[in-house]
Parts: structure tokens; sequence; C-alpha cells
């Protein structure tokens, strides 16, 4: 596999420091960032389940292999140098499942955590 | 002689040779590492092989000349010789360091080259058709 699309919600301002975090990282496999439910995520994807996507992260390889949720975010850390011993260590069976449901409650409280992190910055400067 | 100037000879005589042990200890066999790590490329794997026993050389010789002076007289043969003891003690206890840290190193290089050809570490869910090429490449 030599490259990853990370579909990602462009209106949550927690996706979009992820994104900004995971450009900026050296990686072993090239990622690329479309929005999701976009025209090119339709076009491209035609059968993939769009309304899926709005509800989790997703990642799909350039041979068409789709991730979900907390497996998408292993393949965000797998895709980068300093961090593919993390995605092998954080898949292990015993982790595996915290990892689901830690990443299962960032994104479904993606919306009030990025008012949380908006508070604590004007708190702090 | 006198008793410090030959315990003195006797450290530096014994502090080599060690050295020298555990140095060709390391190149012997840490070159197997290094050849799995370059993907068999022998002659960068000999380079890096002698890079690193160089630098094993240059610390623990470094470390057994500064340590070689003892700051007080000593008497007698047994005072020398406990003296010694001492003093071959702390190299031996940085030559288990050294050699325990390009373990580490060896250990950490290859680890590195076997990373970058894994696979996932998960299975997908499932597989969709992809049309076309993307655009927005980050």
């Amino acid at each position: 596999m030599r490259r990853l699309t990370v579909l990602y919600d462009p209106q949550c301002g927690l996706c979009c420091r992820v994104h900004a975090w995971l450009i900026n990282q050296p990686k072993y496999v090239e990622l690329a960032f479309v929005p999701v439910n976009s025209q090119e995520a339709h076009y491209v994807y035609p059968k993939l389940d769009h309304t899926l996507t709005l509800k989790d992260v997703t990642v799909i390889g350039d041979d068409g292999a789709v991730y979900w949720g907390a497996k998408a975010w292993l393949m965000c850390l797998w895709a980068l140098r300093n961090y593919r011993e993390w995605s092998f260590r954080l898949s292990s069976p015993e982790l595996l499942p915290t990892a689901r449901r830690v990443v299962s409650m960032i994104s479904q409280n993606r919306h009030k955590l990025e008012g949380v992190g908006k508070l604590l910055l004007r708190d702090s400067g | 002689m006198d008793i410090l100037v030959t315990a003195y000879l006797l450290y530096i005589a014994i502090s080599v040779a060690l050295t020298i042990w555990v140095a060709q200890t390391l190149f012997k066999n840490g070159r197997v590492f290094l050849v799995d790590v370059f993907h068999g490329n022998e002659s960068l794997a000999d380079s890096v092989n002698h890079l690193l026993v160089v630098g094993f050389y240059l610390v623990n010789l470094g470390y057994v000349s500064l340590a070689l002076k003892l700051g007080y007289d000593v008497a007698s043969t047994r005072e020398a010789i406990e003296a010694l003891s001492w003093k071959i003690g702390l190299v031996l206890l940085v030559l288990g360091g050294m050699h325990f840290f390009n373990l580490y190193i060896f250990s950490r290089m290859r680890r590195r080259s076997t990373l970058q050809d894994a696979l996932p570490p998960v299975a997908p869910d499932e597989y969709t058709t992809v049309r076309g090429k993307e655009s927005c490449a980050g």
C-alpha cells in the first residue's frame, strides 16, 4: 500500500487540527485528505456508504481497503514514521477495545470537545 | 618499582585488554545485525560497524584514562590490590553499560528497518471500488 485517503469532516475543529498535525509528520505512506460526503468522495468511492463516513473518520487504501473508526486512526499512525510502532502496540488484542472506546467517545463528542478546547485556550491566553 | 606505579601499569594493561576484548566481540557479532538492518548491503554494514566500534574504543579508553589516578598513597600490596580491584570493577561496569547501549542501538536500528516493511496492523473492515484520482493530497 502506497497511499491512504482520509475522509475527514472539515466542519470540525478537532479534525482540522489532527489534519494539520498529520500533514506535518514524516510518513512511510502518502496521506491524502478528502472532505467527508463531498462530491469528490462520492465520485472516487461510488459504492461506499457515505452516511457511515459522517459518523466517524474513515481511511481508504489505494487498493480499496476501508477502515472505520479506531482502525482508521491506527492506519493513520501506521502511515507515520514516528508512530508506526504505536499502531502495532495499540492494535494488540488487549489495547484495541480501549482504543475503540476512546476513539468513538472522541468522535461522537467532537463538537463538544472543540468547544472545551476553545474555552481552555481562552482561559490560558 | 613503586607499588602504586605497578598498580597503575597493571590497571592500564587489564583495562585496555578488557576494552579490546569487548570491542572485538561487539565487532564480530554486531555485523550480522547490521547486514540484516541494511538489507544485505555488506559494505554499508561494515562501515557502520567500524564507526560504532571506534566510538566504543574512544569512550572506554577515555574513561580508563580519566579514572587512572588513585588520589591516595598505597603502603602495602594488599591496599594496591584493593585499589586495583575497585578501579577494574568500575571499568567493567562502564564497559558493560556501553555494551548494552550498543546492543540497544543495534536492536533499535533493526526494529526501525523491520517497521519500514511492515504490513498494516489491522485488517480492513471492507473493500470498496476506487475510481479516478483524488486531487487534494496532503
